[in-house]
């Protein structure tokens, strides 16, 4: 009955965003008012009918209804509570709702937090909205539909969900990362609207950021849990494997970080218009297709969907009218822009389009290999597979002139920076930086030069120099407390985020260094020992959890005879889905993590161990939390609430 | 000119989908065998049954033959085991290469082989054994030079020893008659 209900729901969820597409839009062309404030219920009513059917199918998959085909094939009687709630988006079916009702989530966000927008503008970008979610509810409903019944003939019992998505990590990680997906369909409406009106000028662009920004934050949050829940629960101490799905989420958040770097440009000086409007259709672009990629089938990757070539071809005519039409609309329509804001060669202005053209060369690197594959294969030149070591390569070339100019980037004012004032700053910054980096790479084990040092050094110039430079701007406000108040939280924001960015390096630079690794067949009783870690097996004890058995083994971790920590290594055996899932044991730190993960029994009462210990590979994913904080602070900027003076309300009414 | 220069995105998002169409209705698991028109890689290997036994591929030439990427392990083997078998009453010869998935090679674990053959000879007993013989790849060293990406697999090896066709997934009626039958007549000739 409560599917059934959920199904109307959804269905009712379809009407009203046709409605929303149709009379918003056509309002704004007619202008009748009426129509335009139409948009705003619709939008509410909208997002209501999708919560309810998403509340449904949770209400399916915690009653253990296994009529219903989605909840058999992807839950169990006996999987504990909450991760029945969170098996009601771990298949495709599931997880297009979750994108569903996020889509209308923020669509409705928008509906309740603009009043600032003029009225035609806000219903063109609700329109907008309402036309992206037709197709998507359309899509789940008519093409993926999670409340289908198998009756009359049902399975008692369900075939539980995929052991790999029955971690914390999971429960997390794609409610943020779709979150950040469909976050930037608000920029991308912004963009359409401002081309339908023709117009785009700082106040539009002061409107579009706190949304991106937005978009932008749960992405990275997303990524960054994802990176992290591989970690933990794919078993080999990997944090990204350049999968073409993770690839999918990469190149939607380089756009999205080009495009919020973009915005400040158009916001501040009132150029980069075409970029700026690019990136927004481009940043919503990248997650269709990634979205497509994952669910027609086309990449073959250990995270994609079940493959249906009918979905596929849903979604490309979708991607083709969206980001085709968004597409011919900004040919049309971007030629009369100008700008005519005037900069030289050293200036903010071109530090940030260096930013851009760095980061979109790192989309088209993802973009490329990620896909060449299929162009390789299209052409008829046979197939290939284009893997981690291109993509490392690339980034590392990348990375290098990327940090320096991040390093030098928020010293240099707007229009025009004279070089010999920063020679000075800049220079006792790299000094730092170097002694920083030397410092703590002679504290390490083993003193490794190359990627270790190169890394330590970009890292700490990031860092550092962002540090300073907020120093520095708080000494020009007189004293330090002072400053503290008088600069805005976007500029914290930003120099937290630039942190962020010199950990993550840090990080990544230091874990592939100095991860240490070793396999080893122990016994009870038995010491290995790993980078100055004696790590000793205590006792391997039989495990009992709700759907699962195995074992996990006990270890004593001690340093120097000093006791460290007890790890507890578990192979899981999934009783329903018949799978065995490492569940690594790992004690960290922010220097080091250790990672023990426990292999197969060998005879002789004996097991086979696999032993890392990962320097600072706790950094990577807290340069990601930095950055996402960043964000946060960013958004907290009063300007981003402050009311529109009344001259720019009418200006922007009348585009 | 500048005017064209905003339908550049636009142009090259029309070629993506392009491919990205193509790309929709080709099989994506359908590929080039690196191994294809290549003798077989060099081997030596233990029978499955009969350890003691090692094969070298120079044994195998003489006569045209499926060898069949197998394990007990995969569902999809066990329910071609009774088509192959119909396949050997037919005169068909057909080696197995047996993959023992379990087991990791890179943590070295040592395995029991007794285990092992009569979990195989279950299974054969069940669904019918079409095996000439198996050829046991532990190391999947054989498998890798082959380019095996799963179970099953199936390659069609010419009397010299050389490998002509590479099918991934099973074999069942319909991709016998349609793709592997002719094949096989075209190489068995003499």
């Amino acid at each position: 009955m409560i599917v059934e209900a959920g199904q109307l729901a959804l269905t009712f969820a379809f009407a009203l965003s046709l409605l929303l597409a149709i009379i918003p839009l056509y309002g704004s062309f007619v202008a009748n008012q009426r129509m335009l404030l139409l948009a705003k219920p619709l939008a509410l009513g909208q997002f209501l009918f999708c919560l309810l059917a998403m509340l449904a199918l949770i209400y399916a998959f915690r009653t253990n209804d296994f009529t219903v085909v989605n909840v058999a094939q992807n839950s169990s009687s006996t999987l504990p509570w909450y991760y029945q709630i969170t098996a009601s988006f771990g298949s495709h079916e599931g997880s297009m709702l979750l994108w569903v009702l996020m889509l209308a989530g923020w669509t409705a966000l928008v509906a309740q937090f603009s009043k600032a927008l003029p009225l035609l503008l806000l219903g063109r970008i609700l329109g907008i909205l309402g036309v992206i979610c037709v197709g998507f509810i359309a899509f789940s409903l008519f093409m993926s539909n999670p409340f289908e019944r198998s009756l009359p003939f049902f399975p008692v019992e369900g075939r539980d969900l995929n052991p790999l998505l029955q971690d914390f990590g999971m429960i997390m990680h794609p409610p943020t990362l779709y979150m950040g997906y469909v976050g930037f369909a608000v920029a991308f409406a912004f963009a359409i609207a401002a081309l339908m009106g023709g117009r785009f000028d700082s106040v539009w662009a002061r409107w579009v950021r706190p949304w991106a920004l937005a978009a932008w934050l749960f992405l990275t949050l997303g990524i960054m849990l994802g990176s992290w829940w591989a970690y933990n629960e794919l078993g080999w101490g990997g944090w990204w494997f350049w999968d073409p799905v993770e690839n999918a989420s990469f190149m939607p958040w380089l756009a999205g970080t080009a495009l919020i770097h973009s915005l400040a440009v158009t916001e501040k000086r009132g150029t980069f218009k075409s970029w700026t409007v690019l990136l927004a259709l481009a940043a919503f672009a990248l997650s269709l297709v990634g979205a497509f990629l994952v669910r027609s089938g086309v990449l073959v990757s250990v995270h994609s969907f079940a493959t249906d070539p009918g979905r596929g071809m849903y979604l490309l005519v979708f991607l083709l009218l969206m980001v085709g039409g968004s597409l011919l609309l900004y040919g049309m329509r971007m030629n009369s822009v100008r700008s005519q804001a005037r900069y030289q060669l050293f200036s903010r202005e071109m530090m940030l389009w260096g930013n851009n053209i760095f980061l979109l060369t790192a989309c088209l690197i993802v973009f490329l290999g990620t896909l060449f594959p299929l162009f390789h294969k299209e052409l008829g030149l046979g197939s290939i597979s284009i893997g981690e070591p291109f993509f490392n390569q690339m980034f590392y070339y990348l990375t290098i002139p990327f940090a320096l100019m991040l390093g030098l980037g928020p010293w240099v004012r707007w229009k025009q920076q004279q070089f010999t004032p920063l020679v000075k700053p800049l220079g006792l910054v790299f000094v730092a930086a170097l002694i920083l980096a030397l410092g703590v790479l002679a504290s390490m084990q083993s003193v490794q030069a190359n990627l270790a040092l190169l890394g330590m050094l970009l890292g700490a110039w990031v860092g550092v120099s962002a540090l300073a430079e907020v120093m520095l701007r708080m000494r020009q406000f007189g004293s330090v407390t002072q400053g503290l108040t008088k600069l805005n939280a976007s500029h914290y924001g930003m120099t937290l985020a630039h942190i962020g960015f010199a950990v993550l390096v840090i990080g990544v630079a230091m874990t592939k260094t100095y991860t240490e690794e070793r396999d080893v067949r122990m016994q009870e009783g038995d010491t290995a020992t790993l980078a100055g870690y004696q790590f000793t097996l205590v006792d391997v004890y039989d495990l009992d959890g709700a759907n699962y058995g195995g074992q996990a083994a006990e270890l004593d971790v001690r340093k120097d005879g000093r006791y460290v920590t007890h790890l507890h290594a578990e192979k899981r055996f999934y009783r329903i889905q018949r799978t065995i899932m490492t569940e690594a044991a790992v004690h960290a730190r922010l220097s080091r993590d250790l990672y023990v993960s426990l292999g197969e029994e060998l005879p002789g009462n004996a097991w086979a161990l696999r032993i890392q210990v990962k320097p600072f590979v706790r950094w990577i994913w807290l340069g990601g939390l930095l950055m996402s904080l960043g964000a946060l602070l960013a958004l907290a900027d009063k300007r981003y609430r402050r009311k529109m003076p009344p001259a720019t309300k009418q200006e922007v009414a009348n585009a | 000119m500048r005017k064209l220069f905003f339908y550049v995105p636009l142009v090259l998002f029309l070629a993506l989908t392009v491919f990205l169409l193509s790309g929709l209705f080709s099989d994506p698991r359908e590929r080039e065998s690196a191994s294809l028109n290549k003798a077989l890689p060099e081997f030596a290997l233990a029978d499955l049954m009969q350890p003691q036994q090692i094969w070298t591929p120079q044994q195998l030439h003489g006569e045209t033959f499926l060898l069949n990427v197998w394990g007990t392990w995969c569902p999809t083997c066990n329910a071609e085991l009774g088509y192959l078998t119909e396949l050997r009453k037919q005169g068909i010869k057909i080696v197995g290469l047996y993959y023992e998935l379990p087991r990791d090679p890179a943590f070295d674990a040592p395995f029991n082989l007794k285990v092992l053959q009569q979990d195989v000879a279950q299974k054969l007993q069940q669904n019918g054994d079409p095996y000439q013989f198996n050829i046991l790849d532990l190391e999947r060293r054989l498998s890798l030079d082959l380019g095996v990406s799963g179970a099953p697999e199936t390659f069609l090896i010419d009397s010299n020893g050389i490998v002509r066709a590479h099918h991934i997934g099973d074999i069942n009626p319909q991709i016998w008659r349609a793709k592997l039958a002719p094949l096989y007549q075209q190489w068995s000739q003499p």
